[in-house]
């Protein structure tokens, strides 16, 4: 994969700026401490993709919070070199259970992974689990999983920024933008 | 409408007819979501005395999203038909939930698991071995000897070889089909069990 020394200039089109996301997850913040007031929340961030969304998120709930960190392999990856099944990178650091669990995402398209990360979290008895999701794809959706909290719904085109990566780059653009073809192609 | 026996599918004891499917299934069983390789067979078209013309049977079904999978990546001529064959299903069976996967999704999905290269090798004419499945053949498409006698009306309705005419397709099919498992899996790198 070759990748420009200039990010931005693989960038064909800017779908989110800062500003216009700085200001939804503003507005996730508040309905998300309203919706839980006077309850016990755990953000749980899905790595790596929504490290910056849930660092912003954090800062933008007024509530008294715990957070936590989970990284769940992806296929192609290691799919063909170990057991081929999805796997726990890193698990939760602290039980939940009895607790109001929030996964903080940074995209959903397919749902697959969520869908595993939900029924493995289930199993830990947690008093609710919702998903709050900077992103949602859903011409990609397969598994149809209600995401409680969307910042954005946004069309069928390969994006990068934010968290967002393609080859583990671009994760630190400030925006949302969609990757030119030649830059994944090359 | 017929119903064959399967068990939830595991990545190498199914016969695909597409090494696109065989990736499809693969990224299934990483999520553990389980499927079933064409499992129904749904008619779609039928004569005036009831006989059925023609059938569709799904790719995939995933039981416990209770949701067909159509994967169509192969050439615009044949994904019109696809799409034809889709339309008629969800008008005859509202309730049936599909979901068509174009060759753009096919692509995207393997961009998103970094598996870009393989797309020309899993998509079109190149992942494609034998016809799709009898049942996507247009009427006039089919091998001869196939049997038309089923009762009508959404009862069960079964492709079965007539004779030496129908045998010959089904060998064909068969070593082909075997051939693509073979591809599918050295592509994936999985030893392939036929």
């Amino acid at each position: 994969m070759k990748v420009s020394q200039d990010l931005v200039s693989d960038v064909a089109e800017v779908l989110l700026s800062e500003e216009q996301i700085a200001a939804k997850v503003a507005e996730l913040g508040q309905r998300i401490s309203a919706d839980y007031a006077g309850r016990e929340l755990t953000l749980v961030s899905v790595l790596k993709g929504s490290l910056p969304f849930m660092a912003d998120l954090m800062r933008r709930i007024t509530l008294p919070l715990r957070i936590d960190l989970m990284e769940v392999s992806s296929y192609g990856g290691t799919a063909t070199e170990s057991s081929g099944l999805v796997r726990i990178l890193k698990d939760l650091s602290a039980p939940i259970d009895d607790q109001d669990v929030l996964i903080v995402e940074d995209i959903i398209d397919t749902g697959l992974t969520l869908n595993y990360l939900i029924r493995y979290l289930k199993g830990k008895n947690p008093r609710s689990i919702k998903v709050c999701s900077l992103l949602d794809k859903p011409a990609r959706r397969l598994v149809d999983i209600p995401i409680d909290y969307v910042g954005f719904e946004i069309p069928d085109a390969f994006v990068v920024g934010y968290g967002l990566d393609f080859g583990e780059v671009y994760r630190n653009l400030r925006f949302v933008g969609v990757l030119r073809p030649e830059a994944y192609e090359s | 409408m017929t119903e064959a026996v399967s068990a939830p599918g595991q990545r190498s004891d199914c016969a695909f007819a597409h090494a696109s499917e065989a990736e499809f299934g693969r990224i299934l069983d990483f999520y553990q979501v389980a499927w079933n390789y064409e499992p129904t067979t749904f008619p779609i078209l039928w004569d005036l005395d009831g006989n059925v013309l023609e059938s569709f049977a799904p790719d995939f079904y995933l039981p416990e999203l209770d949701l067909f999978v159509e994967l169509t990546t192969l050439q615009q001529r044949l994904v019109r038909k696809k799409n034809r064959k889709v339309r008629r299903l969800r008008e005859l069976y509202p309730s049936l939930r599909i979901k068509l996967f174009y060759a753009r999704d096919f692509r995207a999905l393997m961009l998103k698991y970094g598996r870009s290269a393989l797309v020309s090798e899993l998509s079109g004419t190149m992942g494609q071995v034998v016809p799709h499945h009898e049942s996507d053949l247009e009427p006039d498409d089919r091998p001869l000897g196939l049997d038309r006698s089923a009762a009508p009306n959404h009862a069960a309705f079964d492709l079965k070889p007539d004779g030496d005419a129908g045998q010959r397709p089904e060998r064909r099919s068969r070593n082909a089909r075997r051939r693509a498992i073979r591809k599918a899996a050295a592509l994936a790198n999985v030893p392939a069990t036929i």
